[in-house]
């Protein structure tokens, strides 16, 4: 049971903060579909960045460090990529998706050319482990899932998640943010900066979902960059619209994908009652059907819950100033 | 504008062309080295491969380069004749191939160039469409079982009770499965020794994920799964996929790994030993004999099955990490496998991927996933 909800932990935090990077972007009026490629991006430049650091025998071995350290970096360099986004969605008045799917295509074959320049062949692994911030296997099993076993990501991410959320439903900049992507006329009419705020919600956007790249690789992927996160950013793309564009519904969503794809990797040996039988082995359905469920389970909540969708209303549409 | 664009596209399409010229034309590469699905530096199997042609060839003065087929892990046979065409353009004489998978399209780049010699690492002799062996390809197979059984024995004497194997989706590799094999072989023959009660020592045994030796998320958590619950040791028996077993174990206190094909010691602390294949050392005398000009008597269509008593399996034992199992014990062994004194079996049956087969044994549970 510990090692379930731990694992889904794991699945979960790069989910949730990918989401919620897709939550920034689109509430402020873009599409940010270049998820899943700024996450491949930003899951190269962290393993680079390890890599180099490791390598280079720097910050005294302090590999815990090197973690926060990478995901700054990865998160700045998600930030960048974005950018493109951000001028050609803003500046420029591109098609978003196109501008998005271009970076999605962008991203993993820049990361090839430089993964093999940097490493002769088509994988950046990170020479050592980052391994966990704390360790308690004495602790009562009631505190295990939070306190055994645990990532600094996880930390750092769910006090960004909740910071970010608060900063986007309390603040005034979160207002504006929001309205933004509501009826940016009506913003600008009272003297908000449609382009600025468009910026910065893309921005927002790339670095976290740069730093969900990242955290996905050191966690989930062996620490290894080779450009692809195994579509987890398409996959925070439809949480966000499962969660409603809203932060509450996507931890939710989160956790019940993490949950579901944690059961679809290690269900052959899943004892959740302790007695040693693994129930869902026992049940002698093929690996595939668990492999699926994830997947079924997102179209069906997502066709029955689409009456209910509500996304920003100016999502997708180019602001511009002379249309009233 | 458009007048100095095309200028400068003029002048790019010149020069690459003279690229492309001086590429083809004074560098030729007489030995080529076609990899496996999964990387060339995969710690493992291909790696092996390369390291066995590149010593040879330095050692030699010959000139070599290494081929990997278009599309990585999802390469078809028409990646792999591609980059065997591509060798054969750039001047290659012996083509160095390793990979069972590799055989469809060797025998369609060997009928086509019956001049050019094939070196076919992990398969058996190949045929043409009359079913006569070409001669111009030769094969090289291992006895995996055999340091499959070191390996499952020297863990059991060892004191590890609950082991694992993964194969990394690899369910019909006959490599991979006579590895497995011997593996389970060598835990009961230790199990048996030791005089254990039936069913103290367990086997998990699983090729579900990891497709094509490749790291994967699915296959760290299944891993860490097994760890967590209990596992002491999992043989990983692939290439990339190791990262994904390493990471697994990295995150367990005490998870050891046992690796595969070559020495893996020195990827990672936690690897207590490895079931190794001398890829190198074969690779390096297959060579030898070509270039001795003992391609017709001793290599055309033939097929060598080497194993312990060439040498060509075993354990690293000086690199590896046992507490109580010593390197007398294990030459004794080792001794005993060479001379014929033991023989592991290698019989897996072409559906492998239903367990049963491996409920055979009195005292080792096989748990199939």
């Amino acid at each position: 049971m510990t090692f379930l909800i731990q694992q889904t932990l794991i699945y979960t935090i790069p989910l949730m903060i990918v989401a919620l990077a897709g939550v920034f972007a689109e509430r402020s009026g873009i599409i940010n579909i270049a998820l899943d490629g700024i996450m491949i991006f930003g899951s190269f430049v962290g393993a680079l960045s390890v890599y180099i650091m490791q390598s280079g025998d720097m910050l005294g071995g302090n590999t815990q460090l090197m973690y926060v350290i990478a995901m700054i970096v990865a998160a700045a360099a998600g930030a960048l990529f974005s950018l493109l986004l951000s001028f050609s969605a803003i500046n420029l008045k591109a098609d978003q998706t196109i501008g998005g799917t271009a970076l999605n295509m962008l991203a993993p074959a820049l990361t090839l050319l430089i993964v093999k320049i940097v490493s002769m062949q088509d994988r950046l692994s990170m020479p050592k482990a980052l391994g966990f911030i704390i360790s308690n296997p004495d602790i009562k099993p009631v505190f295990k899932p939070f306190f055994d076993k645990m990532f600094i990501s996880t930390y750092i991410v769910i006090a960004l998640f909740i910071i970010l959320s608060i900063f986007l439903y309390t603040t005034k900049y979160g207002l504006r943010l929001r309205a933004c992507g509501e009826h940016p006329q009506a913003a600008d009419s009272v003297g908000i900066n449609v382009y600025k705020m468009r910026y910065l919600g893309t921005t927002i956007s790339g670095a976290l979902a740069g730093l969900g790249g990242y955290i996905y690789i050191a966690t989930i992927a062996s620490g290894t960059a080779e450009g692809t996160v195994a579509g987890m950013g398409f996959l925070a793309l439809a949480i966000m619209i499962f969660g409603n564009w809203k932060p509450l519904g996507i931890a939710l969503g989160s956790l019940l994908f993490g949950l579901l794809k944690c059961i679809g990797a290690t269900y052959a040996s899943l004892d959740i009652n302790g007695d040693g039988i693994c129930a869902l082995k026992e049940l002698g359905l093929p690996i595939y059907f668990y492999n699926i469920i994830p997947y079924v389970v997102v179209l069906l909540v997502l066709a029955f819950a689409s009456n209910k969708s509500r996304a920003p209303k100016a999502e997708g549409i180019p602001y511009d100033k002379g249309q009233r | 504008m458009k007048k100095v664009l095309s200028l400068v596209l003029c002048i790019a399409m010149m020069l690459s062309a003279i690229a492309l010229v001086s590429c083809s034309g004074s560098n030729t590469y007489e030995i080529a080295v076609v990899t496996d699905v999964g990387q060339l530096m995969d710690k493992g199997f291909n790696q092996g491969t390369w390291e066995g042609a590149e010593a040879f060839a330095k050692a030699n003065g010959k000139t070599y380069k290494y081929y990997q087929p278009a599309n990585g892990a999802d390469a078809t046979d028409n990646d792999r004749i591609a980059a065997m065409r591509q060798a054969i353009t750039n001047g290659a004489k012996i083509i160095v191939a390793p990979g069972f998978l590799q055989a469809t399209a060797m025998t369609t780049v060997a009928i086509e160039n019956p001049d050019v010699k094939f070196v076919f690492i992990d398969g058996w002799t190949l045929t043409d469409a009359e079913d006569k062996a070409l001669p111009n390809v030769t094969a090289v197979v291992y006895k995996e079982q055999e340091s499959g059984y070191l390996a499952g024995y020297a863990a059991v004497m060892d004191g590890y009770r609950k082991l694992g194997y993964t194969g990394g989706g690899g369910g019909s590799n006959p490599a991979c499965n006579r590895f497995g094999y011997g593996f389970v072989q060598g835990a009961e023959a230790a199990a048996k020794e030791l005089g254990l009660a039936a069913g103290s020592v367990t086997v998990k045994y699983s090729y579900q994920h990891g497709a094509n030796f490749n790291a994967s998320a699915e296959l760290q958590a299944q891993i860490n799964g097994w760890y967590s619950a209990g596992t002491e040791v999992v043989f990983a028996c692939g290439g990339s996929m190791f990262e994904s077993v390493k990471s697994a174990a990295e995150a367990n206190p005490g998870a050891k790994i046992i690796g595969v094909d070559v020495d893996q010691s020195y990827a990672s602390e936690l690897v207590i030993t490895s079931a190794v294949k001398g890829l190198k050392e074969s690779v390096g005398k297959v060579l030898d004999q070509y270039y001795d000009g003992k391609w017709d008597s001793d290599l055309a269509g033939k097929t060598q099955n080497l194993g312990a008593s060439d040498d060509a399996t075993g354990l690293p034992i000086a690199t590896s990490r046992f507490t109580t199992f010593t390197a007398d014990k294990y030459n004794e062994l080792f001794g005993k496998i060479k001379n014929g004194t033991i023989v592991p079996d290698s019989e897996v049956p072409a559906d492998a991927n239903n367990g049963d087969w491996l409920n055979v044994f009195d005292i080792v549970v096989v748990d199939f996933e």
